[in-house]
Order: C-alpha cells, then sequence, then structure tokens
C-alpha cells in the first residue's frame, strides 16, 4: 500500500429541519457555499471529482438527482457519481473518496450529502425507509425499522441486562447535548431547557422498548466536505483533519437468518464465550440478533490501520452512528470499547456523557441533531473536524461542547438491520 | 427455441383490471398547490429569513408483479396451510425462511432440499408496537416477532397473537393459518402455546415501571384507533382473546 494521506479540510452545512422548503439542490447549494467561505484560497474548477451521497430515490420522485446537484453548484464536467448503501450511505462516500485520494487517481475531492424526507407524510416515510429491509420477508408482517430495531434490543436487554433506564439515560444525554448545538432539529423544536429521566418516562412508547426519544429524526438538511491529499492540505487549511484508518463489514439482510450466520461461525469465539448460560445458544452465538458484526469487522479494520490498541483509552470523542439508543449500547461492545454485555457499565458509570473518558454523542446524534440520511456522516464528520480543530466555539457560538485537546476521534456508519457499515478513525496529527 | 411463459393460474386479473384505471388517472400529473411563508438559508434559525414557497401535490401509485422465485413453494404453500423450510444436504441447516442456495461458504452455494416443517416454535424476540407503516396502523397494537419454528436454526418474522403484555423472549408458540390468505407472511400468526409460565428474568417483566408505561400507552394507542378508524378497544383485545 502507498503512503499517501488523506485529510478531511473542512466542510459546510445547511442546518437540517423536520421540513425545509428551500429545495435538496439549494441545500446543497448553500452548504458549499458556506464551506467555500473557509476557502478563500479555493477555485472551485481546482476540485477534481464530486462524490455524492444520498439515499432514497422514492422519497423525492427523483432519479439521479446527484446530476441536478452537481450541475446546480457548477461542478459538473468533471467527474461524479452516487454511492447508496441505506444508512451507511453517507460513510461510505466519506471511505470511497478517500479511496479516491489515496489511490493517488485524485488530489481534490468533493463530498456532497443530503436528504429530503418530508415531501410524504410519516408514515409513508417510514415505509420507503423500510423497504430497505427485505421487502418479501421483514417488511410484509407490520415492520418499519423502529419495530425490527426494537426486536433487535429486546434481544440483547434479555441476554445482557441493561434497563429502560439506561435507554434513558442515552435520550436524555442527547438532548441534553443538542441544546447547546443550534444546528440540531431538537433546539430548534424545543428550545435550550436541559431534560431529566421523569420527562423521558412520560414519552410515548412507539415500539417496546423504544420511546420516540430513543429513534432518529426524520430530517431535511445537507453538509459537504472537501477530502484532499498531503499537498492539498497544505495548501488549503491549517486545521487538516486525517483520516487515520477505515473499515467496512456487513451481515446478513435479514436479522432473523443471523441465529445460523456461517460468516461469522466461529470468527469471535470470545464473545461467544460471553453468552448467559440461562438461555438458550442459536448455533452461531455471535453476534446473532443482538450484537452488530458488521461493526467488528469495521472496528478491526480501522484499529489495525490507525494503531489503536486500546481503543477506550486512545479515543477523545466520539460521534457513533446510532438511530436508536440501544444501537448506541451494542456498539460499544462491538467497538471494543468494552467487553460484550458491559455497554451498559459504561453508561452507568458516566463514560459516554460529556466530560465522559469518552463523550459521545455531542453533536445530539441521530435522535436529537438530526438525521437527513445521505448528510448525517458528513454532518458527524464535520463535528468532529470542529472538535479536533478547537472550532467549536467559533461555529456553535458556545463551548460547552468542545473537548479539549481532543486529538483521535471515531465515527460509524450503520445500515439496514446492520447489515452494512464502516469505521472511520481521525487523527489531529 | 425457448419456451414462452406461461400463466398456469391467475388471481390476479381484478386487481390489474383495477390498477390500469388508477394509472391513468393519477400519476405524475400536478393536483393541487399550496404557497407557503417558511424560512430559508443555511444557518441558524434566528439567522435565516423567510420566503415564499410554492408546493405541489404530485401522486405516484404503481402496481408491480414480482416473482418470488425459486421459494415460490414457500409462499404457494402458506396458501394450501403448509410451512416449507429447506435443507442443506451437505451442512444440514434448516432454513426457514428457506433459500434455495445454502450461504455456508464450506458448502459453495450448493442445493438446498425443500421439507415440511411443524407448527410449533418459539419466540427468539419481540417489539410492542405502538406505531407503524400506513398499510398496518389497522392492526396495532401487535407484537412483532421473530420466531424460531422447530427444527429450523433461523428465526420468521411474524406477528404474534397475544396481549402485548404477555409475551416473553423464548415463549412456545403454535403457527396458525388465517382464513383468507393472499401469499405472503402475513397468512400466518403464531399464538402462544396453553400452560407456559412466565420466567421470572423475562426484560419486559422483570421491572414493574416496564409494564406500567406500557399499558399506559396501550390506551393512548385504543384512543388513537376509535378516533381515526372507530375500532375500539374490545374489538382489538378480541384478536388475542378468542385464540
Amino acid at each position: 500500500m502507498n503512503d499517501r494521506r488523506v485529510a478531511i479540510l473542512g466542510g459546510g452545512l445547511y442546518r437540517p429541519g423536520r421540513v425545509r422548503y428551500d429545495n435538496a439542490e439549494e441545500g446543497v447549494a448553500m452548504a458549499y457555499k458556506n464551506m467555500l467561505e473557509d476557502f478563500p484560497k479555493l477555485d472551485p474548477r481546482e476540485i477534481e471529482f464530486v462524490q455524492s451521497s444520498y439515499f432514497s430515490d422514492h422519497l423525492n420522485q427523483q432519479l439521479c438527482m446527484s446530476w441536478i446537484v452537481q450541475d446546480y453548484i457548477g461542478q459538473h464536467r468533471k467527474g461524479g457519481y452516487r454511492v447508496e448503501a441505506g444508512g451507511s450511505t453517507p460513510l461510505d462516500a466519506i471511505i470511497n473518496a478517500y479511496f479516491l485520494i489515496r489511490s493517488g487517481q485524485f488530489d481534490l475531492v468533493l463530498v456532497l450529502g443530503w436528504e429530503w424526507m418530508s415531501e410524504v407524510d410519516t408514515a409513508t416515510t417510514n415505509e420507503f425507509i423500510a423497504s430497505a429491509s427485505d421487502t418479501d420477508w421483514d417488511f410484509t408482517v407490520g415492520g418499519f425499522y423502529n419495530g425490527y430495531y426494537a426486536a433487535l434490543e429486546t434481544r440483547h436487554m434479555q441476554l445482557y441486562g441493561e434497563t429502560i433506564e439506561d435507554l434513558g439515560k442515552l435520550a436524555v444525554r442527547n438532548r441534553n447535548n443538542a441544546v447547546h448545538n443550534p444546528f440540531s432539529q431538537w433546539r430548534a423544536e424545543h428550545g435550550t431547557g436541559y431534560v431529566g429521566l421523569d420527562d423521558y418516562y412520560k414519552d410515548r412508547i412507539i415500539a417496546w422498548p423504544y420511546r420516540r426519544w430513543n429513534c432518529a429524526l426524520i430530517s431535511e438538511g445537507a453538509c459537504c466536505l472537501l477530502m484532499g491529499s498531503e499537498k492539498m492540505a497544505k495548501r488549503l487549511t491549517s486545521n487538516p483533519m486525517w483520516i487515520a484508518g477505515v473499515g467496512l463489514g456487513s451481515d446478513s439482510m435479514r436479522p432473523g437468518d443471523r441465529l445460523v450466520d456461517w460468516a461469522y461461525h466461529g470468527v469471535y469465539k470470545a464473545d461467544e464465550r460471553l453468552y448467559p448460560a440461562n438461555v438458550e445458544k442459536p448455533k452461531t452465538p455471535y453476534p446473532e440478533m443482538a450484537n452488530f458484526g458488521f461493526a467488528r469487522e469495521a472496528a478491526k479494520q480501522a484499529y489495525a490501520q490507525a494503531g489503536i490498541r486500546d481503543p477506550l483509552k486512545e479515543l477523545d470523542v466520539a460521534e457513533l452512528f446510532a438511530p436508536y439508543d440501544g444501537v448506541e449500547l451494542c456498539l460499544y461492545e462491538d467497538l471494543m470499547f468494552c467487553p460484550r454485555g458491559e455497554g451498559k457499565t459504561l453508561i452507568r458509570q458516566g463514560v459516554v456523557e460529556r466530560g465522559g473518558k469518552l463523550p459521545c454523542q455531542l453533536s445530539g446524534g441521530l435522535t436529537a441533531f438530526t438525521h437527513p440520511v445521505g448528510a448525517t456522516s458528513l454532518l458527524q464528520t464535520l463535528f468532529l473536524h470542529w472538535q479536533l480543530a478547537g472550532l467549536v466555539r467559533k461555529k456553535l457560538g458556545d463551548a460547552t461542547l468542545q473537548v479539549k485537546n481532543a486529538k483521535k476521534a471515531i465515527t460509524t456508519g450503520h445500515g439496514g438491520t446492520g447489515c452494512q457499515g464502516g469505521v472511520i478513525i481521525y487523527s489531529k496529527d | 427455441m425457448a419456451k414462452e411463459p406461461k400463466i398456469i393460474e391467475d388471481k390476479a386479473t381484478p386487481i390489474k383490471r383495477e390498477w390500469e384505471e388508477y394509472a391513468r388517472k393519477g400519476n405524475w400529473t400536478v393536483k393541487g398547490y399550496e404557497m407557503v411563508r417558511a424560512l430559508s438559508g443555511p444557518g441558524k434559525a434566528e439567522e435565516c429569513k423567510e420566503e415564499d414557497f410554492m408546493v405541489i401535490y404530485r401522486p405516484h401509485g404503481v402496481l408491480y408483479h414480482h416473482s418470488y422465485g425459486l421459494v415460490s413453494k414457500f409462499f404457494k404453500g402458506l396458501i394450501e396451510k403448509h410451512l416449507f423450510g429447506t435443507k442443506c444436504p451437505k451442512c444440514k441447516t434448516v432454513y426457514c425462511p428457506p433459500r434455495v442456495h445454502c450461504w455456508n461458504p464450506k458448502c459453495r452455494v450448493g442445493e438446498t432440499e425443500w421439507m415440511e416443517l411443524p407448527l410449533t416454535g418459539k419466540v427468539h424476540t419481540f417489539s410492542v408496537m405502538l406505531f407503524s407503516a400506513d398499510a398496518f396502523l389497522e392492526m396495532l397494537p401487535f407484537v412483532l416477532g421473530y420466531v424460531q419454528i422447530d427444527g429450523a436454526h433461523t428465526a420468521l418474522p411474524i406477528q404474534v397473537m397475544t396481549a402485548p403484555t404477555d409475551v416473553f423472549i423464548g415463549q412456545k408458540v403454535r403457527i396458525r393459518f388465517r382464513g383468507k390468505r393472499k401469499g405472503d407472511l402475513m397468512d400466518i400468526y403464531a399464538v402462544p402455546a396453553k400452560g407456559q409460565t412466565m420466567p421470572e428474568n423475562s426484560c419486559l417483566h422483570e421491572y414493574e415501571r416496564n409494564l406500567e408505561d406500557l399499558n399506559r400507552d396501550l390506551e393512548n394507542t385504543y384512543a388513537f384507533l376509535d378516533k381515526r378508524f372507530g375500532i375500539k378497544k374490545a374489538q382489538v383485545e378480541r384478536r388475542w382473546k378468542a385464540k
């Protein structure tokens, strides 16, 4: 492998909301314009390739939306294409741009991400998203993702004993972070007051064990990132954020098939052994329907590349792709922040809180900041860039969420019911 | 010359006729619009200014015809009140949902064999659904279960017809067929087998608060059903009380 380094040079955003009336190409254009303000030395004609990221064709009655967007901002003539992988779409777009630069093919790539999700009513939005599950099988029985994910969380809860209170703590933390993020949907809709567990318990159950607060938002918004080689980083910015490692993984389409998951069978023996004795074991005990094998696969690769041996100790800040709070808890285990079954302990000890050893979802995450699918990992990455560059006060007008001296960060992508996804490790140096 | 495909049973003509007309009526033409004054711009809400937007209403409906492929036998089986799975002759894995090709890398996409499965199983995991997609709203509240059929190694997503506060992981169930069957997984549902005791460590039942809150929101769901569809709580409860 060559030794070319790749960096996030910066980015811009279009504030997401439940419904926005500027349309998608205008939103992307405004995010792009917002980014250009940080790069006075950049001639837009220097950008060599445009990597687009959006999830659904159904939501907007439009195929090939990226052609509209790319020409709208005058970035046509040069090459460009979209990647799509459900919730993992935006992370995969970043990783793909990384491959394009790392390979030596390009030095400067623009990544554009967006999603406009409120052009149909809420139940239909859920239905369209759920058509990313197997429509001959899982979808048919009344599914939407809240239901599938709730069933996965029930299984993990039965095996490893986390409680509704643990899930509530994450929901409360996300909101109490989001009030300090003026780009968050929670703050736009609920103002700047803190909430507590009592408020959480009053919230409506959608799909037990999940309440509304535990579930990802529906959003319209956009984000863009400028990514470049070392040469470009030197010329265009004083605070690049380097990609220190990437990893990708996948698992079965239907979660019910993971009970006999031959691709994973016997691969993670330690996790297989950490299976409670009083519950009947399926043929393949890890990840089965409780954990996310794709995330373990991806983390292994990313940590190896980044030279990380003890992630909880070496990472300073995390923005995880957690559309449901139980996903975040499981990811602690799959990303090896702790052994299998100990996810709840990190919550109870405050490790993942603001001011904790590894603060997660300082932006408010997918449940309180925003989740315009194709833009989500771009927004989380931009947020991490602000963290590592020490720009939180400047960008948010409030330094509460700034992690001091943050040097290494992690973000994840997550599609389907954990069918596919990845991990990126970012580094200040 | 290759043989032409031939329709050997037709249960689709009525919908094909109905849809012909629908497709002509609605699709892709603007049926109405609104003018909306709303915030515009990329920044914080307080930095955005108002603009006037024209919002059009444009329907889009489709009728797909989709082959179930080589697992058609499974779905035809449901209509005829049989539950089929497949078994790999090499590694002996039993699939339900069936796979016509074994996914064990050691079996090199080997073909599986069909087998009939018993109408019994157990709940591997579940969710109590109090909200869902449009198509399923009238079925609320329901239990979305992943049920491992006895003898199969995988889990099948089906509804468990039980009081939502009674379901637990490991619950033994019987598979029942609906009276009207159309050829998808909604043709079957599970009912709890009789004479089981609730295990002490059931995650839904372990904490009193879980059930209190679930009962509170079940009442909210009943109120929603009454308001939206005129469906009464007693009618809903009859769905599982009759089983």
